[in-house]
């Protein structure tokens, strides 16, 4: 794998999806609209994505964070897996999980698995939003 | 600041009036139990207190058919008079536990079903000649599943009660989606129609649920008319390939959602039975007055439930569940405190029982038909409602056939739009949601019911096991068989799947396994996710 070659001038890049089988939209076509209003580019790719299929969208579309829309419990067991298969082709792509399911439990049983950010329900937009600046500032530096 | 208000999906004058309603008794209300059925399908029942003839039931379903059976009964013996049961993620996705996708979601929100025996353990000794049982799991084999457990249990199917919910056109956009084309879709649904209609006649095998339609937040008006659409174009299909329609009609009933607008959800309610009975009627022929009478039953809405202030969803629930019985609903589902993080918790589950039984027994909510019939401004809203419906089956249907609106995106447009709207809305303070954009309190202090309602339930992964092993020491040659004149059957689009589907369940082929060869008959791949092949 080629060193990833990062535009630094352009706006914060994320690819938004749902891992596994959970089904519900809501929260991600809310988030994803959100983010959109605030600057940030959003590439959203939908439900039934894997580990892999996500990592592999993300370093296609040279995207500067990856953002997970959670409304079952299936990120718990799929954030390890992901954050190893990053970890193989750095610089490593920073994850964000969120969702009305989040926990600060399960917020800090993922960022024990290397994910870089869990956003709980009631988290203000000014906060998520510069919790992606911020990650894609340290991606791009790296 | 308080925040700016988003006006109601109809608007509201500050006082109603005698001005405001044009409705004709006869016309347009009429005695509860008769035409138009504005005011109940049912005659009054000849005495205060409606509570026997109420079912209660609550979600259920978790992990294994024989742990959902436990649930099941504790349920029961709390008091429930019926039964909800939603499968887990890969069941209502037709995959079998075993399948690569489906490890970290089995049986942790809903019960894994996949083959024969888990319908025989999922109703061992469930009295299903007393019991209502609502499906949230893919109707046709839903339907399959429950026929053939009443049969090996010892009942006749005959007299099965309940239903399950159809999601044909809408549920490959809204969260019910099965990676099925829309062609197999409608045919599972019309051909489970006709098979109950012959065989289970006390069952509701269309149910049409504008519940999970509408929880993106569409409004209430669009709900119904999204949710004529689908009936309509139902029941072409089955009048079309010769069904009567007096022979279906009176097994249809409809799932509506109730959010937190009280009277626009009573009038909503009202205004559904209404349009019911004259489209059945006037538009299709029905002749037989079961068949204009539509039983409304009801589920609590999810999404107005709240992660902030948990206790809060309680007095949502018993807002939500006062306007349906004043709508006269009599089967309902209220959506539980802890809805926001998991499926239903089982103190969450005694909570919502405990809110029906309280209104029915205490506040006496159901002792009257249709209470606020003849109120200005329910008559009003009513009517305002029953209009913006009409107009919306109209202007959509002038838009295109269901196939083409499905093909083009229109449907999933709509869907997708509504929910990023309600986020704008929660997040800029016009939709009031307390707890969350007004009155907050400090997450430290907001610790109420939190260590139940994220009291997490762990994948079933023995389950993943115990499928692969069975499957492994199946007669390998008698399920390709089974699987051949499946298909063979499914070709032929003049017979009804669902007596197929039952001969290859008898002949262990599992749900992903019938699904995959049904899609390939619909031209679509056997595993349209990648990971599984054709035995």
């Amino acid at each position: 794998m080629t060193a990833v070659q990062i535009e630094h001038d352009r706006a914060p890049r994320t690819v938004l999806g749902i891992l596994g089988l959970d089904q519900h939209e809501a929260g991600a076509l809310a988030i994803g609209s959100i983010l959109r209003d605030h600057g940030i580019e959003v590439i959203y790719v939908g439900r039934f994505q894997t580990p892999s299929t996500l990592a592999h969208i993300a370093m296609q579309e040279d995207a500067d964070v990856i953002a997970i829309s959670c409304h079952s419990w299936e990120f718990l067991y799929y954030a390890k897996e992901l954050v190893d298969m990053l970890d193989a082709t750095p610089p490593r792509i920073p994850v964000v999980m969120g969702g009305s399911v989040v926990t600060g439990e399960d917020r800090d049983t993922v960022l024990a698995s290397g994910v870089d950010a869990a956003i709980l329900k009631d988290e203000p937009v000014e906060h998520i939003v510069e919790t992606f600046r911020a990650l894609t500032k340290s991606y791009r530096g790296a | 600041m308080e925040p700016r208000q988003k006006p109601p999906f109809v608007p509201r004058r500050p006082v109603y009036g005698p001005g405001d309603v044009d409705a004709d008794y006869a016309r347009d209300l009429g005695e509860p139990g008769g035409f138009p059925y504005t005011r109940g399908t049912r005659p009054p029942q000849g005495g205060l207190n409606d509570a026997d003839s109420t079912i209660l039931r609550e979600l259920s379903g978790e992990g294994s058919a024989e742990r959902s059976n436990e649930q099941f009964r504790y349920l029961l013996e709390h008091g429930a008079t019926g039964l909800d049961v939603i499968g887990d993620g890969p069941t209502v996705l037709y995959l079998d536990p075993d399948h690569p996708h489906a490890r970290h979601a089995v049986g942790n929100t809903g019960v894994s079903l996949c083959r024969a025996d888990d319908y025989r353990r999922l109703y061992a000794d469930i009295p299903l000649d007393q019991v209502s049982i609502s499906h949230s799991l893919p109707s046709g084999f839903a339907i399959a599943g429950i026929y053939m457990a009443a049969q090996d249990n010892g009942f006749d199917p005959s007299v099965i009660r309940g239903s399950t919910i159809l999601a044909p056109v809408y549920g490959e956009d809204t969260g019910y989606g099965g990676n099925l084309p829309l062609e197999l879709h409608l045919r599972l649904a019309t051909d489970a129609i006709e098979f109950a209609a012959q065989h289970m006649p006390k069952f509701h095998p269309f149910i049409e649920d504008t519940y999970f339609i509408s929880d993106g937040s569409i409004t209430a008006v669009d709900e119904m008319a999204l949710g004529f659409i689908e009936i309509r174009e139902v029941v072409r299909r089955l009048t079309g390939r010769g069904v009567p329609i007096d022979a279906f009609a009176p097994r249809i009933a409809i799932l509506v959602n109730c959010g937190m607008d009280f009277f626009g959800e009573i009038a909503k309610i009202r205004a559904t039975r209404r349009i019911f009975a004259r489209m059945m009627r006037d538009d299709f022929g029905a002749t037989d007055p079961r068949s204009w009478a539509v039983n409304v039953a009801a589920h609590s809405s999810g999404v107005t439930m709240t992660s902030e202030q948990l206790v809060n969803n309680v007095v949502r629930g018993t807002s939500q569940a006062l306007s349906l019985y004043l709508a006269g609903v009599r089967a309902m589902e209220i959506s539980a405190f802890d809805e926001p993080i998991r499926t239903p918790s089982r103190e969450a589950h005694i909570v919502g029982l405990r809110t029906q039984q309280i209104l029915q027994l205490e506040a006496r909510a159901s002792d009257v038909a249709d209470p606020l019939g003849g109120s200005y401004f329910i008559e009003a809203l009513t009517d305002e409602v029953e209009q913006g419906i009409l107009e919306r089956i109209e202007e959509i249907e002038q838009m295109g056939s269901v196939p083409d609106l499905h093909a083009r995106g229109y449907f999933r447009s709509l869907f997708a739009e509504a929910m990023v709207d309600r986020a704008h809305a929660v997040e800029d303070g016009t939709l009031p949601v307390v707890g969350v954009n007004c009155h907050q309190i400090p997450r430290e202090e907001d610790t109420l019911l939190r260590e139940v309602a994220e009291t997490r339930v762990e994948p079933h992964y023995d389950l993943i096991d115990t499928i692969a092993e069975w499957k492994a020491q199946r007669d390998i040659e008698g399920v390709r068989k089974a699987l051949g004149e499946l298909e063979e059957a499914a070709r032929d689009s003049s017979v009804n799947l669902i007596q197929p589907i039952i001969d290859a369940m008898r002949s262990d082929v599992t749900m992903g396994e019938a699904a995959g060869v049904l899609r390939e008959v619909y031209g679509f791949r056997y595993d349209p996710l990648g990971g599984g092949a054709r035995p």
